[in-house]
């Protein structure tokens, strides 16, 4: 069993190193202002090609989430979860929730970005807002 | 809207053929090594060319599955044809459709054979399968998401939720087909289960349960389709193709946007409104449902993506109406990938055929005339009627 690897294509490079100095960029259309993810060449909205890298704002929902019962990777022993994140811009990004896990349904809990070490990276992971862990 | 050019009922299936899955399951797990992919596909198409009592000579289309190489399966069989390709098996189907219409092809052989099993191919893990052509595939790996089967129980759980379906709903699936596959002797895992016993299996991927996942196993199939007229004068049983239809949603697949937000819906109600008007037919004339089921929850999204319940009362569906061969509108009347052979939707057109044809054994729907063939993977909504 080997460990998990990225996919690092020309337009990969930029967010892992955005996510090594903590400040997660994702690039901006240009024209339109749609955030693209993954990062790509062109915007699937508009077809401009023009973007800017550009750090969001960490905030979001989580849309939903699993628990994983088998071990695919070395890294990676059971169980551990996995979420889907909405991004306050826009995108769905699949990340994991560290610390306080909430009480029944995970979705729609709004979540913020924290960073973490993995391996020789820096990745996003996502934590409960400090509001929803105190109710 | 209907764009749909091919006229209805102009190909038609008149051959069809498998390897023993059984058997060469119990071969590969006594540690044996029965062919390799190229020699399950020609076990597959002598089979599909007895069944359809044509020669190899009256063949002149060739299009074979994604897991072996085109220039060396006709190779092997002596195949020179004036018209071929590579496609799954929904597209297969699709494509030698419209190379008949477009006159390039008159009787084209469709074969597929995989060895996944003692090859040991992964569909989860640094190695999994199919990243290549699906970035959503390998994409999340870093965060540890992988695998088919997470991508499904992630889209399982938020569907739960919005749409309203337990996990006692969606076991109906798992022992419907398993009730279908106990009525075949083909199928690999006949003992019959109940809802208790799917509750109790383990999570691979919470919320998704072992009985919920595909098999994995090695086999082939094959078909031989013609065109209509030519069909009737060489072809034994003709089943005819009444409609095809493909939607796919690209936009936003890797970021599971069209998962997530309307499970595949729009693509399936697109081809919904393609398929039924190219067939003049709609979901209450079908009679049966192939659906591909590489996890159960391809079937609730399909009952709903196509009309046959209301969106947001699958569940409510499957435990009520029912969808097994005992009660309501029989699905994946073989047994599916859950519990038939994992032929990546190859068994299921041949099941469709079998069913149209009245020879379906102990398993067969009584009076079935049209039978609708479903998937949609990874967001390519693809839809084929058979019927009389």
């Amino acid at each position: 069993m080997a460990n998990s690897q990225r996919v690092l294509s020309l337009y990969d490079l930029p967010l892992w190193d955005s996510m090594e100095r903590q400040k997660m960029a994702l690039p901006r259309c240009s024209h339109c202002e749609r955030f693209r993810y993954p990062p790509g060449p062109i915007c699937a909205e508009c077809s401009s090609m023009d973007y800017e890298w550009t750090e969001i704002s960490g905030e979001g929902t989580i849309l939903s989430w699993v628990v994983f019962h088998r071990q695919y990777f070395e890294d990676y022993p059971q169980p551990y979860n996995v979420i889907a994140v909405r991004l306050a811009e826009g995108p769905i990004v699949v990340s994991n929730l560290v610390g306080e896990e909430p009480q029944g349904s995970w979705i729609d809990r709004p979540v913020s970005i924290t960073y973490r070490r993995h391996l020789d990276r820096t990745q996003h992971a996502f934590k409960l807002k400090a509001a929803d862990t105190n109710s | 809207m209907r764009l749909a050019g091919m006229a209805a009922k102009t190909a038609s299936v008149i051959g069809i053929g498998q390897t023993d899955w059984p058997a060469d399951h119990a071969r590969v797990r006594a540690g044996q090594k029965p062919h390799d992919s190229y020699g399950y596909a020609a076990e597959a198409f002598v089979a599909a060319l007895a069944d359809a009592g044509i020669s190899r000579a009256d063949v002149d289309g060739l299009i074979v599955g994604p897991t072996v190489a085109y220039e060396r399966v006709g190779e092997l069989l002596g195949l020179d044809v004036r018209w071929g390709g590579q496609a799954d098996a929904m597209l297969a189907v699709l494509e030698a459709c419209m190379a008949i219409n477009a006159g390039q092809a008159e009787v084209v052989a469709l074969i597929y054979g995989n060895d996944q099993r003692s090859a040991a191919v992964n569909y989860g893990g640094a190695d999994a399968q199919g990243g290549s052509a699906f970035l959503s595939y390998i994409y999340h790996a870093p965060w540890g998401f992988t695998s088919q089967g997470a991508l499904y129980a992630l889209m399982a759980r938020r569907y739960m939720q919005e749409r309203g379906m337990s996990e006692a709903e969606l076991a109906e699936v798992a022992v419907a087909q398993r009730l279908a596959a106990s009525r075949n002797p083909q199928a690999l895992m006949r003992k019959p289960i109940t809802v208790e016993d799917y509750l109790a299996s383990p999570y691979i991927c919470e919320p998704l349960h072992l009985f919920d996942y595909c098999l994995i196993n090695d086999g082939g199939v094959a078909l031989i389709i013609a065109e209509a007229s030519k069909a009737k004068r060489i072809g034994r049983a003709p089943v005819p193709i009444h409609g095809i239809g493909r939607y796919d949603l690209n936009t936003g697949a890797t970021s599971l946007e069209p998962r997530l937000t309307d499970f595949y819906q729009p693509a399936q109600q697109a081809v919904g409104e393609q398929v039924f008007s190219m067939a003049s037919l709609g979901p209450s004339d079908m009679d049966a449902l192939q659906i591909y089921d590489s996890f159960s929850l391809h079937i609730p999204l399909a009952l709903e993506g196509y009309g046959y319940c209301k969106t947001g009362e699958a569940g409510k569906f499957m435990r009520e109406h029912g969808i097994s061969l005992a009660r309501g509108l029989p699905v994946n009347t073989g047994g599916g990938h859950l519990s038939e052979s994992y032929m990546q939707g190859w068994n299921h057109q041949i099941e469709a055929v079998r069913q149209v044809r009245g020879e379906a054994g102990e398993r067969q729907v009584p009076e079935c005339r049209h039978v609708h063939y479903s998937s949609d993977v990874a967001g390519k909504a693809v839809s084929i009627i058979y019927g009389q």
